[in-house]
């Protein structure tokens, strides 16, 4: 591990019980601190089992996952304290308030009471939710929501965030609030790992990129310094779609 | 910490969701009252084997006025000897009985008594002759026997003719030995010329019926609220594995079960929050039946359940009871990855579990293969030890084996879910 990287992957293998593929195949990649690195790839690319795979919750066949320094096959539960998930699915109680779920994660993740107020108080301040503390997730739009699943990953202040399509299916304004949010917690020093579909979004907040395919690594690092954008692609998703052709993978 | 935290989200889940609370409430409270309701006749019919007999008496002798003394006197026979303010004839009540008005008649035919008499009499006149205390000559050929006849409805169950004809037989013999005295005495006082004197015969033996209890506290028969009410508490209970199961498949599959296990070492604070949460709500479900029972039952035309005097032991059951009933909901919350699996196999295995222990039949009325199947059940274990304190009034001692069977069983259950749900954790 160099000195600045934060996640060191190496030779990761994983094959899910009856399939005839392995989900990632022989992936290595290095995240650095203070980097938001980008996790792309097409619709069964292995980014959700890479994401499992960083956070513990996958027995991988081969290779080896090292983050803080520390393996995640012997120290999964100490690594687990230091980074903040925000899955795909809205992972709230739907008929708890917002500061409900929020105190209830806050308490799990072992914050006192005067602390977990001071932070949700925060946060909610800062993602536009302080009026809407005492109301029902159940009653939140899309957007209300994303932005709650972001906020509970973020109480315990981790020096690692693993983001899973965090703006999937939000309006304009509340992935604006989001990805300014993202860019200023970069500025504090927080790692991010961010997988998405949207390209766009991708490429105008990371700073580093993986692009899977298949279960394997076709292509990393910054985006100016990929081959095939010096090769003629102009933007990242043209660079996506000449990488990993134009074949639907559903 | 984290487990309160757990206890009170759980909570409030719970307060938040009217269908979650009706099913865990209103639902068993409407089941144990339906149920009692149901088998309060099937029951009382059997335990207390209450008939209707109809009387004529054709004979209108020592016979049948005792016959009719012994039926009023008996708490299990209603006596008719009047239909429709008629006094009825042996071709009234028969055709009432074949025609399924009336389970049963007894008829004495005419001259029952005067035939009863004669017989005594030969008897008698033979057993002095054969002593040489006489020079009468007994009748030679058998006198014919009075007959009184029994006519069953061909529905009515076995039980019930035996106890009705073992009646007939004992007053009958009663009567019988009473005319034999009065014979001897009549023989006798010719030769010694000494007036009858007055004997009664029937407390030469007494026969003593009584439930058997400990410590010489009053033990009940069971009755429909006494066998419905803890019987159908523990199946509600039992079924405390439908909001289990169903809040924490939905927790997994809506993705809040996912956060939780990204947070490290909060696998067994979620799993002992709900255990408790849900332990808590199976003792308020049987507080609540317990209620119904003594409280709602009596409204309703039903006997008042009668719970005894061991509290300390009541709270010992009850404890492990919800014990048992939780940690089973559990390990079928954990171990099925669906709702409609958990929900399915769930509901299922309780309705089978408590067919076998006793719930829907009491074990005393199923066949014996069944009831030496019973034993393996839960739920038997538990009504067991009910029965023990309700109907027995016994002592805390004597339910501690169901009690240490239902806590192992807990203990198994509980063990059993949170190994599932932490292997889990890891995919």
């Amino acid at each position: 591990m160099t000195d600045s990287s934060l996640i060191q992957v190496s030779g990761l293998r994983k094959i899910y019980r009856g399939a005839e593929m392995p989900a990632v195949d022989n992936l290595s990649f290095v995240v650095h601190e203070g980097d938001i690195f980008g996790l792309l790839g097409p619709n069964g690319a292995g980014k959700s089992t890479t994401i499992m795979a960083l956070c513990g919750l996958l027995k991988i066949n081969a290779g080896s996952i090292q983050i803080f320094g520390l393996s995640i096959n012997q120290k999964g539960a100490e690594i687990r304290k230091l980074i903040g998930v925000a899955p795909q699915e809205i992972a709230l109680f739907p008929m708890l308030t917002a500061y409900e779920n929020l105190a209830y994660f806050g308490r799990m993740y072992g914050l006192d009471r005067a602390t977990i107020r001071q932070r949700v108080d925060h946060l909610l301040e800062d993602f536009g939710l302080k009026e809407k503390a005492k109301v029902r997730v159940a009653h939140f739009s899309g957007g209300m929501k994303r932005r709650l699943n972001l906020i509970a990953a973020l109480l315990h202040r981790p020096r690692l965030l693993i983001l899973d399509e965090p703006t999937s299916g939000v309006d304009v304004q509340s992935r604006k609030m989001i990805l300014d949010y993202l860019l200023s917690l970069q500025a504090e020093g927080v790692t991010i790992i961010y997988s998405s579909h949207l390209l766009d979004e991708a490429e105008n907040l990371c700073s580093w990129f993986s692009i899977l395919d298949e279960g394997r690594l076709i292509a990393e690092g910054k985006l100016k310094d990929m081959p095939a954008m010096n090769s003629g692609s102009r933007n990242l998703e043209q660079l996506f779609l000449e990488l990993t052709g134009k074949r639907t993978r559903d | 910490m984290k487990i309160l935290a757990t206890i009170r989200k759980e909570f409030l889940l719970l307060v938040r969701d009217a269908g979650g609370i009706t099913l865990i409430f209103l639902m068993p409270l409407a089941l144990v009252i339906v149920m009692a309701l149901i088998q309060n006749n099937t029951i009382d019919e059997f335990l207390e084997t209450k008939l209707e007999v109809l009387l004529v008496d054709e004979d209108r002798d020592a016979l049948g006025a005792e016959l009719e003394r012994a039926f009023r006197a008996s708490p299990n026979i209603r006596l008719i000897k009047q239909v429709d303010h008629e006094a009825l004839t042996a071709e009234t009540a028969r055709r009432l009985v074949q025609r399924g008005k009336y389970k049963t008649v007894v008829i004495i035919p005419k001259d029952a008594g005067a035939m009863l008499q004669r017989k005594n009499k030969n008897a008698v006149v033979r057993l002095l002759a054969h002593y040489g205390l006489s020079d009468k000559k007994p009748v030679a050929d058998a006198l014919p026997a009075p007959e009184i006849q029994i006519l069953f409805d061909p529905a009515i169950k076995a039980n019930f003719k035996q106890t009705l004809t073992s009646a007939v037989e004992k007053i009958v013999a009663h009567v019988q030995s009473d005319g034999l005295m009065d014979e001897v005495q009549t023989h006798m006082g010719k030769m010694t010329k000494k007036p009858k004197i007055k004997m009664d015969l029937s407390d030469m033996i007494i026969v003593r019926q009584e439930n058997a209890v400990e410590n010489n506290k009053r033990g009940m028969p069971p009755n429909a609220v006494q066998h419905n009410v803890p019987a159908w508490s523990m199946f509600a209970m039992f079924f405390i594995l439908f909001p289990l199961a169903g809040n924490l498949i939905k927790e997994r599959e809506e993705g809040s079960m996912l956060r939780l296990r990204l947070i490290a070492g909060s696998s067994l604070p979620v799993i002992s929050g709900k255990f408790i949460f849900y332990f808590f709500v199976c003792l308020l479900q049987l507080l609540l039946m317990i209620g119904v029972g003594l409280y709602i039952m009596p409204l309703l035309g039903m006997s008042k359940l009668v719970i005894g005097t061991n509290y300390p032991g009541l709270l010992l059951v009850g404890f492990s009871v919800a014990m048992a009933a939780t940690g089973y909901g559990l390990l079928i919350a954990v171990y099925f990855k669906t709702p409609q699996q958990a929900l399915s196999f769930g509901s299922i295995s309780v309705v089978i579990l408590a067919a076998i222990g006793g719930v829907w039949v009491p074990v005393f009325l199923m066949p014996e293969m069944m009831q030496s199947i019973s034993p393996y059940s839960p739920l038997n274990w538990g009504l067991e030890a009910f029965n023990n304190l309700f109907l027995r009034n016994a002592e805390t001692a004597a339910v501690l084996p169901d009690v240490a069977r239902l806590l192992c069983f807990s203990g198994t259950t509980l063990g059993a879910g949170i190994l599932i749900h932490k292997s889990r954790t890891v995919l």
